[in-house]
């Protein structure tokens, strides 16, 4: 889902700027008053965790591929704030060394998957609602693994489809549906794997994860 | 922090294991640019390792290994020091 260079009209990639970095000015400040030292580590490797998992494509139909974004996973490992901020580095480093998103189009990117990836913990924590009930909690982070990155495709069929380069070829109208298309099945192999992580990690390490602490208002 | 070790160890291997599997057609985004004949321009900025490849050597699987390595160890760097930034020392 990473927006290259060129795709995108310049008034969105400077609108989608700066919505991005009110979002992370917003989450920083948020930060400093929620985490204790011991986020510096757990940030660091899932942080980590999440680049090496969006180097894995996975097949999914067509000869079309998707990989882990991994928003709903690093936002419930996390919390919300850490994980807009990790996601963040992760981009920004893919942008820098990899030529995997655009620098351009980076302001996009971050909203598309570092905004609505990290925002999504709040939507696992409503439908959650009691999260010691473990079983309803793996189906929330399931449902919303789907929705986070429906979501973010849905904002990036958006951009590209108000941008003059793909406007020539039909708009909104055509790069929503199509966009929304392929996302709902790399969804879905988000939402399998992203559940299945965290029902491990919850088993072998519950009492790292600082999202999990968030969730369970111990932090706050 | 022994654990945290033992993860990156995990994500080394892991990375090392489905490598040869990951998929090489295009992702969603591109599929749809692509449908729609849209080509991707060569970016203004090509980064050092485009495409998660060091241009230097031919073996596309140890090249993309050694890349991804260097990505795994420069985000973690990176995202530790944001995590000491972002937080205050412990009071003891």
């Amino acid at each position: 889902m990473h927006v290259p260079d060129g795709f995108l009209s310049p008034a969105i990639c400077v609108l989608m700027y700066a919505i991005s970095i009110a979002f992370l000015i917003w989450s920083w400040r948020k930060a400093r008053f929620t985490y204790s030292r011991s986020l510096a580590p757990l940030l660091a490797v899932s942080s980590a965790f999440v680049f090496a998992a969006q180097m894995i494509n996975f097949p999914i139909l067509y000869g079309t591929s998707g990989h882990l974004v991994g928003g709903t996973f690093l936002s419930v490992i996390l919390g919300p704030y850490a994980a807009i901020l990790s996601m963040t580095v992760v981009l920004m480093m893919q942008a820098l060394f990899f030529a995997d998103g655009g620098i351009f189009t980076f302001g996009a990117n971050v909203f598309n998957m570092a905004v609505i990836g990290g925002l999504s913990f709040f939507l696992v924590r409503f439908l959650t609602k009691d999260p010691k009930r473990s079983g309803r909690l793996f189906l929330s982070i399931f449902i919303t693994s789907l929705v986070s990155v429906v979501l973010g495709a849905l904002a990036c069929g958006l951009q590209i489809g108000f941008s003059p380069v793909f406007s020539e070829a039909g708009g909104v109208a055509v790069t929503v549906p199509a966009m929304l298309f392929w996302h709902v099945l790399i969804g879905l192999g988000e939402a399998a794997i992203t559940a299945t992580l965290i029902s491990q990690l919850h088993r072998l390490q519950p009492t790292v994860l600082s999202g999990l602490a968030i969730l369970r208002g111990k932090l706050e | 922090m022994k654990r945290y070790l033992k993860a990156l160890i995990l994500i080394l291997v892991c990375l090392a294991v489905l490598t040869p599997f990951a998929s090489n057609c295009p992702d969603g985004l591109e599929k749809v640019a692509e449908t729609l004949g849209i080509e991707e321009h060569t970016p203004a900025w090509t980064g050092l390792m485009s495409d998660y490849t060091l241009p230097t050597i031919d073996d596309p699987y140890v090249s993309t290994l050694l890349a991804g390595t260097f990505g795994i160890f420069l985000v973690l760097g990176v995202a530790f020091v944001l995590g000491i930034a972002v937080t205050k020392p412990d009071k003891r």
